[in-house]
């Protein structure tokens, strides 16, 4: 008998047929009548002073109904950390990039509400700009924000250890600098939502997030309703990756404007909206040094860090941390320093994007070992194996790797792709790289200081049938975190997956901080596994008193109940149940007990039979500043081995495979966690080849469209081989712990690393676009 | 994404259509497949206050032969149906393979040879095939017609001969001389979907298989405001025996005759350097091709 | 000024009258309330709004609704019969082809466009077929193996 009845398996996901069927409804699909449709007034610049804003021709066009600016919604300050709230939903004395938000309108059709954005009338006194992050630093600067001097949004200095020491102990010391670009998250389904304010004060908010109960508390505070009047409800999502990890001016502008027109009202970003909103992956520029020994082993790493964040906040004083923590591990270190730095420019604020602050600066660590290596004549994968943490180990910044299947993930792509047989005996212009990483399983702490749980789940069984239903504000945005509870629903239940139920995505229903940060397996994984086990408890209690079985001796399984692990006598159960049943044509039978008839008996002793589940992480981390960001009660790592061949003549690259191998802790189900580690290695290709938001010199955005800002299609991504690795995880339900942003981070630098073996040309610039590569090749063939 | 208001006309005989551009002319745009005009009108780029569907105007989508000495391509082909034809991949193929390269399915599904050629975007995939073939378009207006060689229709970006009360119903294009081969590159970032960096066409004639070259032509895209031939690089190669370094320096030659700009997709010298790599490329293609040559 | 067209939608008679600037995308979700088929960008640049026109996949937001007077349409809810799942859909479902799902219709219908006329296809004209399909979530790997599967299941019988 295998140890799960239902998890570890590739059970079809919940919501598959709908999806495929059409049937889906996501935000935009949703209509109710009387519906209004409602549009933003961006800013055409970059930088200036709002003199003036005239809504009076946009008013008196037939058909608007309400329109929104700074006086209708107020002034208050909100963000996604309170640390740093620094925007408001309207500007209300200067626009602070192309696409911040001026005015909101609401009409009875979309054309109306385009048209009366148009008429709006706004004087500006133009001011100077900056785009660029190190010149928004220098003296003389266009400033931002008065209350952050010098475009300094943040700053983190970190030592850990004594980094001078471990350098001085050092033989070799190794240099990287290394810049990416910022990218936008290219979901296929733009920012949606649908507000209702209603007649009795209660604004229910239907909206396509990956953090219901996040956005319910903005809206709330900022459109000032008490927050037990509102209700934030995710229909399907389009993905997330990030970029809807927080409430966006759509979703407060839609419940301003229902609240004053008494009406629903519809708005939906266009793909050009999606790309001024942004909220996705910064710009990073790293500069490192690494330390080592001459047989490889790692001392002392330096790295430093500028973020350009744009015009607000948003998630980046998270991710100005995770740039530095995230490099604790998976190797041993005696020493890090970081010195991070997130600044303000004229453009639209970045956030958190999948691996958050952590893809780039892992990127160009894992080129700074693979230079070490090679400086050291040593085997990339050796330098690897050699420093790599075991569970139980505590990096230098204090993470616990409570498990990490390191060494497992290293050798099963070495062996996967046939590594030795192929390094260093490719011809040229092919190339094979590998890479590391590693990432939280959620974040220990919660965006907004507090003690609150992180995951509440309620489960109610069927006071007939035996169904249970789950009960979860988590976010189901395409990962299968329904069907991943679900799952763990039934296997602690002991009950076929297809009588369990979820409803989830609903603020009404429990608290859940959402999907980022890949939280949810662990952290509502282990709610729903405390709420299953309560109603496994209580229903086990009746039976015992029913039957006179010792409670500890009732064990339930494949929807059967075992008495110390035999059939029982159990006839008076079923006695009445098919009493109560009469005419029914599918009356329990077998040898067995089953779980609907326990269920029914429960219902029958006690009422409606609910289990509550509920999970905080533990206390983590230490003790110094910031030193709560990278906390995590466990951490999933992954590696890869990537194929590469490079057009000698053109600079064009084409990945030919990638073998990853990733440790999840426990796959709750295995076609989903291949999923999740497929769907971001081809994040992470296109990040290094393609993708790059581009600006003009006056901060409008080039290519603000999915043509022109290039993700993979199906003929640039390669077959992946996947192979998942279950250290099972102490601290995750089951032993199961992430994969839904880990995966991504050895992908770049593993294509990097491949390039550099094809052509012994180092990029360490992204996108590695067929002419950088080009140009680089050149140079290099010029200096000999 | 709205499109702009518009009024809309759906002509049923190609009369009627020159009638219609006769009369409406410089405030009406020609609707083909809509895979160029309605995203220029949902950028706001074009709000044509009338347009004018051919859709329905019969004897413009056919592909005919014409006896083995040349075909007639109704303007109103898609990409689709040239990439697939057995005869245009045989005996057209550098049209064949760019038809097949433009955009991706769906978009060459809608996407016309008519459009392509009169919308005179300098990086289009259609133009720089049509001609190294020496294609003719075919223009009819209410009041006649005249025949203009695709080599004299671009003037600029987004500029051709086309007058606004004419309407491109067919091309004709001559079969290559036997011992003939052509190709078609495109340079983008991804390999499909995307508008070219720099496209090269190519057509060789040779004298037999292993004979030296008789006819050379090349053509390149998005390096100029217009596509353009290489005329003096296809100068250099008639009378020469095909190799590779020949097809080398024709591509040096070539970048001679290029003014490729910088934008946000790529640099000018890139561009330039690449006109080099690829033309020799596509010279060898075609090359390959031509000694395939059946009857 | 409104046009009356009429034209054939999932195997049904369909009546409207509709303005000219009128998407075929708008007229299907709006107008039919047929919301399976997606708008991701408005440009032809995603394929979220693929719908199969007179038996070729097309970006419905690129076709006027106008222009599809007198044509057959197919959206993903034309698949499913009498509650059953077409081959490729569950072809889709059973091999974790689908994540958010957003952009599934599309790629469902392309590759039933694709398997309409070849049923044995290779991986790369599998791909090819879905090369204007993007997708954010699944890689495409697990798209490309239910295409596989549904070619297998279907083989060569009518679609």
């Amino acid at each position: 008998m295998s140890e799960f009845s239902v998890l570890n398996t590739r059970a079809p996901r919940l919501d598959g047929p709908a999806k495929a069927t059409g049937r889906a409804k996501y935000a935009d699909d949703l209509t109710m009548p009387g519906m209004l449709y409602g549009a933003i007034l961006h800013s055409p610049i970059a930088h200036g002073k709002i003199l003036h804003i005239d809504t009076s021709k946009a008013l008196k066009l037939k058909g608007v109904k309400a329109i929104a600016t700074a006086k209708e919604a107020g002034i208050v300050k909100y963000g996604v950390s309170p640390a740093r709230y620094d925007e408001t939903l309207y500007a209300y004395e200067k626009v602070r990039y192309v696409g911040d938000e001026i005015a909101a309108v609401a009409a009875v059709d979309y054309a109306t509400a385009l048209e009366a954005v148009n008429l709006i009338k706004v004087d500006y006194e133009e001011l100077p700009a900056v785009f660029d992050m190190f010149e928004a630093m220098k003296e003389g600067a266009p400033q931002l924000h008065a209350e952050f001097p010098g475009n300094l949004n943040a700053e983190v200095h970190q030592e850990f250890g004594d980094t001078d020491a471990a350098f001085a102990e050092s033989d070799l010391v190794v240099d990287h600098t290394f810049l990416n670009k910022r990218q936008d998250a290219a979901f296929i389904e733009p920012h949606s939502c649908l507000a209702v304010f209603d007649l009795d004060g209660r604004l229910t908010l239907y909206t396509s997030t990956q953090v219901p109960h996040y956005v319910m508390r903005t809206v709330a505070m900022v459109l000032r309703i008490p927050v037990g009047n509102v209700r934030v409800v995710k229909p399907y999502v389009g993905g997330g990756f990030g970029p809807k990890c927080e409430a966006t001016p759509l979703e407060m502008s839609a419940g301003l404007l229902s609240r004053m027109t008494g009406k629903p009202v519809k708005m939906t970003y266009t793909r050009e909206q999606v790309f001024l909103h942004s909220r996705a992956r910064h710009q990073f520029y790293a500069e490192m040094s690494l330390g080592v020994k001459k047989d490889g082993t790692m001392m002392a790493l330096k790295n430093k860090a500028v973020l350009d964040g744009g015009a607000y906040t948003s998630f980046g004083i998270a991710t100005v941390y995770y740039s530095g923590s995230l490099l604790g591990g998976p190797y041993k270190l005696k020493a890090m320093k970081y010195d991070g730095y997130r600044v303000y420019t004229n453009k639209p604020a970045c956030g958190a994007q999948r691996g958050h602050g952590g893809v780039a600066h892992r990127a160009a660590f894992e080129q700074l070992l693979d230079m070490t290596a090679e400086k050291l004549g040593l085997d990339p994968i050796e330098l690897r194996l050699k420093n790599i943490m075991q569970a139980g180990d505590i990096t230098v910044n204090e993470l616990d790797m409570s498990s990490l299947g390191m060494k497992e993930c290293i050798e099963a792509v070495r062996e996967g792709s046939e590594w030795d047989k192929k390094k260093g005996k490719l011809p040229k212009g092919k190339g094979i790289g590998m890479a590391c990483g590693f990432f939280v399983s959620g974040a220990g702490y919660p965006i907004y200081r507090s003690d609150t749980y992180h995951s509440t789940v309620v489960i109610k069984i069927s006071e007939d049938g035996g169904v249970a239903t789950v009960l979860t504000g988590s976010a189901e945005i395409g990962q299968g975190s329904d069907t991943t509870m679900a799952m763990i629903a039934a296997e602690t239940l002991g009950i076929p997956l297809e009588n369990v139920k979820v409803v989830s995505g609903d603020t009404d229903l429990s608290v859940d901080l959402g999907a980022y940060s890949s939280r949810q397996t662990l952290m509502t994984g282990h709610a729903t596994k405390e709420a299953a086990e309560q109603i496994r408890n209580k229903i086990a209690q009746f039976l015992s008193e029913e039957l006179g079985y010792p409670v500890e001796s009732i064990t339930f399984r494949d929807g059967k109940v075992f008495f110390d692990g035999q059939p029982g006598n159990f006839e008076k159960i079923r006695t009445q149940y098919i009493k109560e049943h009469r005419g029914w044509t599918d009356p329990p039978s077998g040898e067995y007990l089953t779980f609907r008839e326990a269920a029914r008996l429960a219902f029958l002793k006690a009422g409606t039979i609910v289990g509550t589940g509920k999970y905080k992480p533990p206390r983590l981390g230490g003790s110094y500043k910031g030193a709560a960001v990278g906390t995590s009660p466990a951490y999933g790592c992954s590696a890869q081995v990537v194929e590469v061949t490079v057009d000698m003549e053109t600079g064009e690259i084409t990945v030919d495979n990638m073998t990853d191998a990733h440790d999840c802790g426990l796959a709750v189900n295995r076609t989903l966690v291949e999923g999740q580690m497929q769907g971001s290695l081809s994040m992470g290709l296109g990040e290094c080849l393609f993708e790059e938001v581009k600006f003009d010199s006056r901060g409008r955005i080039l290519n603000p469209s999915l043509g022109e800002y290039r993700i993979p299609t199906a003929l640039d991504m390669p077959n992946v081989k996947s192979i998942i690795v279950e250290s099972r995880e102490p601290n995750g339900p089951y032993g199961a712990k992430e994969v839904g942003e880990g995966a991504i981070m050895p992908t770049i630098p593993a294509i990097l690393n491949a390039i550099y073996d094809a052509t012994g040309v180092r990029i360490n610039e992204l996108p590695v676009t067929s002419e950088r590569l080009y140009l680089a090749m050149k140079k290099a063939k010029e200096q000999g | 994404m709205l499109l702009p208001k518009f009024e809309y006309h759906e002509p049923s005989t190609l009369e009627e259509a020159l009638q219609l551009l006769s009369s409406l002319g410089g405030n009406a745009k020609v609707l083909a497949g809509g895979t160029d005009l309605l995203v220029r009108m949902k950028q706001r780029i074009d709000k044509p206050a009338h347009v004018i569907s051919i859709a329905r105007v019969p004897g413009l989508d056919a592909i005919i032969p014409r006896n083995g000495h040349g075909v007639t391509i109704g303007s109103a082909v898609t990409a689709r149906e040239l990439s697939r034809h057995e005869l245009i991949i045989d005996r057209f193929t550098p049209l064949a393979i760019a038809a097949s390269r433009l955009g991706a399915p769906m978009i060459r599904n809608r996407a016309t040879i008519g459009g392509n050629l009169v919308n005179a975007r300098p990086a289009a995939d259609l133009p720089p095939a049509c001609m190294v073939l020496n294609a003719t378009v075919k223009l009819k207006s209410a009041k006649g017609e005249r025949d203009v060689s695709v080599n004299e229709f671009f003037r600029g970006p987004g500029d051709c001969v086309i007058e606004p009360h004419e309407l491109m119903v067919c091309l004709n294009i001559e079969t290559p001389a036997p011992w003939s081969g052509g190709s078609y590159i495109k340079l983008g970032a991804r390999k499909t979907l995307e508008i070219s960096m720099v496209n090269v066409a190519t057509l060789l004639t040779l004298e037999g298989p292993d004979g030296p070259i008789i006819d050379a032509r090349i053509a390149l895209g998005a390096v100029a405001p217009t596509p353009l031939r290489a005329f003096g690089a296809e100068e250099f190669l008639i009378g020469n025996k095909p190799s590779e370094e020949l097809f080398q320096r024709a591509g040096e030659i070539g970048v001679g005759f290029c003014s490729p700009i910088t934008d946000h997709r790529g640099t000018m010298e890139y561009r330039c350097m690449m006109i080099e790599a690829l033309t020799k490329r596509c010279l060898m293609r075609a090359w390959e091709n031509a000694r395939a040559w059946k009857p | 000024m409104k046009t009356i067209i009429s034209l054939m939608v999932n195997g049904e008679q369909v009546e409207a009258a509709v303005e000219p600037n009128k998407t075929l995308v708008q007229f299907l979700r709006e107008d039919l309330g047929l919301t399976g088929t997606k708008h991701g960008c408005g440009l032809g640049d995603c394929g979220a709004c693929t719908v199969i026109m007179d038996g070729k996949p097309v970006n419905s937001c690129l076709v006027l609704a106008v222009q599809a007077h007198g044509r057959e349409v197919l959206t993903i809810e034309g698949l499913a019969e009498n509650g059953k799942l077409h081959p490729i859909q569950q072809a889709f479902v059973d091999k974790g082809a689908i994540q958010c799902g957003f952009c599934t219709p599309g790629m469902i219908l392309s590759a039933k466009a694709l398997l309409a006329e070849n049923p044995q296809p290779t991986e790369q004209e599998i791909r090819t077929a879905i090369s204007g399909n993007l997708c954010r979530c699944t890689g495409y790997q697990k798209i490309v193996e239910a295409i596989q599967e549904a070619a297998k299941s279907i083989e060569g019988t009518e679609v």
